[in-house]
């Protein structure tokens, strides 16, 4: 089902609900994001931001709600949804170690139903873009974990999609590799891309977020603009702004 | 489910695999040479053992048998027409047997010569050890060297007395083997060939089912692959395909391995039981449904696997489930071992994995029985279903999938 007079908006989240059991991970969530705009969902750990990318990612299917993607309804339509969107995880990157780069990211190529010369191209302009090119013939297994970050970038771009997801990609990073990841992130907004990306680092949220939405035990804090946002508290700061609406988290 | 795509998952996991030395060398290079040689060794320390006992029998006498006279009614008629008893000296009787020096002491009455003379009966004691295979074994030869000589004995008494030595043999017994060479040794192969086509069947699928969704799940390389435009059904047949694959992969190396064994000593296959594997003939049909059935076994096995592959929560707690499932694959093997081919009730042709078992025995045993082999077919066709129907079921659940 193709939306045509919402292409500005790419995001549009409806009333999403997930219920593991008696367990409401998230609830009722609602929230847009622009074409080309980079969105972050703010909140502590177990807030909901993994699950509610999932189901954007269609890995997990709303209890109640829906979302459109990319002019795509994710319950009617998720195979569509999955070839527009590509999605990025922290921690491991989630290599075939006995695989090389090129055939990592070749893999996804060919699932996401790319052609032989199309997935040849892609990969050399990456490995150029990404500074991959001693190494793309090496096996994914024996590179730095700096090299199999890249790599994972490249795997999730392959298809050229029109949204990246980003579920807390720089948790466990060091210095450099956060910073790697900050740069792919603006790299993807510069090919005019709709990115999400959830994180619970302040810092990096106000960074490269043009727009937030803060959720708390699976619901809906409060969303908009950070400088909006700002003014509205009367805050300079986000952090600020998160402890106020969220509270002390009591696990510290 | 996408054919395309599952094609590419096929033959990605395919070329991981082949990539993966650990595994080749365990599912391919160790039962390629390790059975047959296992098989060897076993064999051939059988057959060695066999060939010791009856070619080198040790006899000494004790203490107060030996004497000239004993010794030369020993060497000159007991045992002159066995070349493979020795008589040695000896001091200490079962010292020497203790020490294996000789296996077997024999202590023959002084005044044997006055009573046999006399047509009187004398005693000849055997002292051996029962704990020692090889005493016990030359004891049957020893008596047999003995009642020989009594038959001489008896025959010589008779001529003497004029009667013809018929008059012993009121009855003649004929022995007709209605198994030919041929049924003897596929009945060996029928006790064994199922038993281990199970195991290795079972076996060769573990490594990959337990890499292929627990591994991927622990890699975290599993969560991206759900990202792409493949479905879940595809990935799962891809994967199954695999599975399938090097399940069969292990047991033709093993088979393999089995030929090469018995190529170079044909008494290997057998474990050395001394049953010889003739050229043999066997309906080209009959082969063909137990090589399908043992297929769809493997098929079955292989959604089972990767169905628990699925469920696991880690790599270790996949692995603890596939060894459980090969002791279970082993069980009914193992009962129905002894039991021969001709007597297989009709419901062992409709429970899984003895359907594959009951089936390779009656072909084997030359017992083959068209609709029982259908009826294994059918019901394997069945279990293919059921196993698959788990797999695609806990793979597409999501409270499985995100179990952790």
């Amino acid at each position: 089902m193709t939306l045509g007079g919402c292409v500005s908006k790419l995001i549009r989240v409806e009333h999403i609900t997930k219920q593991f059991g008696a367990f409401a991970a998230v609830k009722e969530l609602s929230f847009e994001v622009e074409k080309g705009e980079i969105f972050g969902l703010l909140g502590e750990n177990g807030a909901g931001k993994t699950t509610t990318l999932r189901m954007l990612a269609t890995m997990l299917r709303p209890t109640k709600g829906t979302a459109i993607m990319a002019g795509f309804d994710i319950m009617k339509d998720p195979e569509k949804v999955r070839s527009k969107i590509g999605i990025l995880f922290g921690g491991e990157t989630g290599l075939y170690d006995r695989l090389s780069c090129e055939e990592n990211i070749a893999y996804f190529g060919h699932l996401n139903d790319m052609s032989r010369d199309k997935i040849d191209d892609r990969v050399k302009t990456m490995a150029k873009v990404f500074g991959m090119e001693e190494y793309i013939k090496r096996r994914a297994g024996k590179l730095s974990k700096g090299m199999k970050q890249k790599v994972a970038f490249a795997r999730a771009i392959i298809h050229d999609p029109d949204i990246m997801l980003f579920d807390e990609p720089t948790s466990g990073l060091d210095v450099s590799a956060i910073r790697d990841v900050h740069e792919f992130i603006r790299t993807c907004k510069k090919d005019g891309k709709t990115i999400v990306f959830s994180s619970h680092t302040m810092s990096e949220v106000e960074k490269l977020c043009d727009r937030i939405a803060i959720i708390n035990k699976g619901e809906l804090v409060e969303k908009g603009k950070i400088e909006e946002l700002k003014n509205k508290y009367s805050c300079d700061n986000l952090e600020d702004i998160f402890i106020r609406l969220v509270g002390v988290k009591s696990e510290f | 489910m996408n054919f395309r795509h599952v094609w590419i998952v096929f033959s990605k996991e395919v070329k991981d695999i082949l990539r993966d030395k650990k595994t080749i060398i365990t599912s391919i290079v160790v039962p390629m040479i390790i059975i047959p040689l296992l098989s060897m060794i076993a064999g051939g320390s059988v057959q060695n053992m066999q060939n010791d006992i009856e070619q080198n029998v040790t006899i000494g006498l004790t203490q107060e048998s030996n004497t000239a006279h004993i010794r030369e009614l020993i060497k000159s008629y007991i045992i002159a027409d066995f070349p493979n008893i020795n008589l040695i000296d000896i001091e200490d009787p079962i010292e020497a047997i203790n020490d294996s020096k000789v296996r077997i002491v024999l202590g023959v009455e002084e005044n044997y010569k006055e009573k046999l003379e006399q047509g009187e009966p004398f005693v000849i004691e055997i002292i051996y050890d029962k704990s020692q295979t090889k005493s016990e074994g030359s004891m049957h030869i020893v008596s047999n060297a003995i009642n020989q000589f009594n038959k001489k004995v008896i025959v010589q008494r008779l001529e003497k007395m004029g009667i013809d030595d018929k008059i012993l043999k009121p009855v003649e017994i004929e022995q007709t083997n209605i198994a030919d060479d041929e049924k003897t040794s596929l009945s060996m192969l029928a006790m064994i060939l199922p038993i281990m086509i199970v195991i290795l069947i079972s076996a060769g699928g573990t490594a990959p089912a337990t890499d292929l969704v627990a591994g991927e799940k622990e890699r975290n390389t599993f969560e991206p692959l759900l990202t792409t435009k493949a479905g879940r059904s595809s990935l799962l047949i891809g994967k199954y395909l695999t599975v399938t694959l090097f399940s069969f992969v292990s047991a033709i190396a093993s088979i393999f391995g089995m030929f090469l064994g018995y190529i170079i000593a044909p008494e290997s296959i057998t474990m050395g039981t001394g049953t010889q594997l003739s050229g043999f003939s066997l309906p080209g049909a009959a082969i063909l449904m137990i090589l399908i059935i043992s297929v769809l076994m493997g098929m079955t096995f292989a959604g089972i696997q990767i169905a628990l592959s699925t469920y696991a929560k880690s790599f270790r707690e996949a692995q603890t489930y596939l060894s459980f499932l090969i002791i279970i694959a082993m069980i009914p093997g193992y009962a129905t071992i002894l039991m021969p081919p001709n007597e297989m009730p009709l419901y062992m042709f409709i429970v899984p994995i003895l359907n594959t078992i009951s089936a390779f025995k009656i072909v084997l045993g030359l017992n083959i029985n068209y609709t029982y082999l259908t009826i294994a077919l059918a019901s394997s066709v069945v279990y293919v279903i059921i196993s698959l129907k788990i797999a695609v079921t806990l793979f597409n659940k999501e409270k499985v999938l995100f179990r952790s």
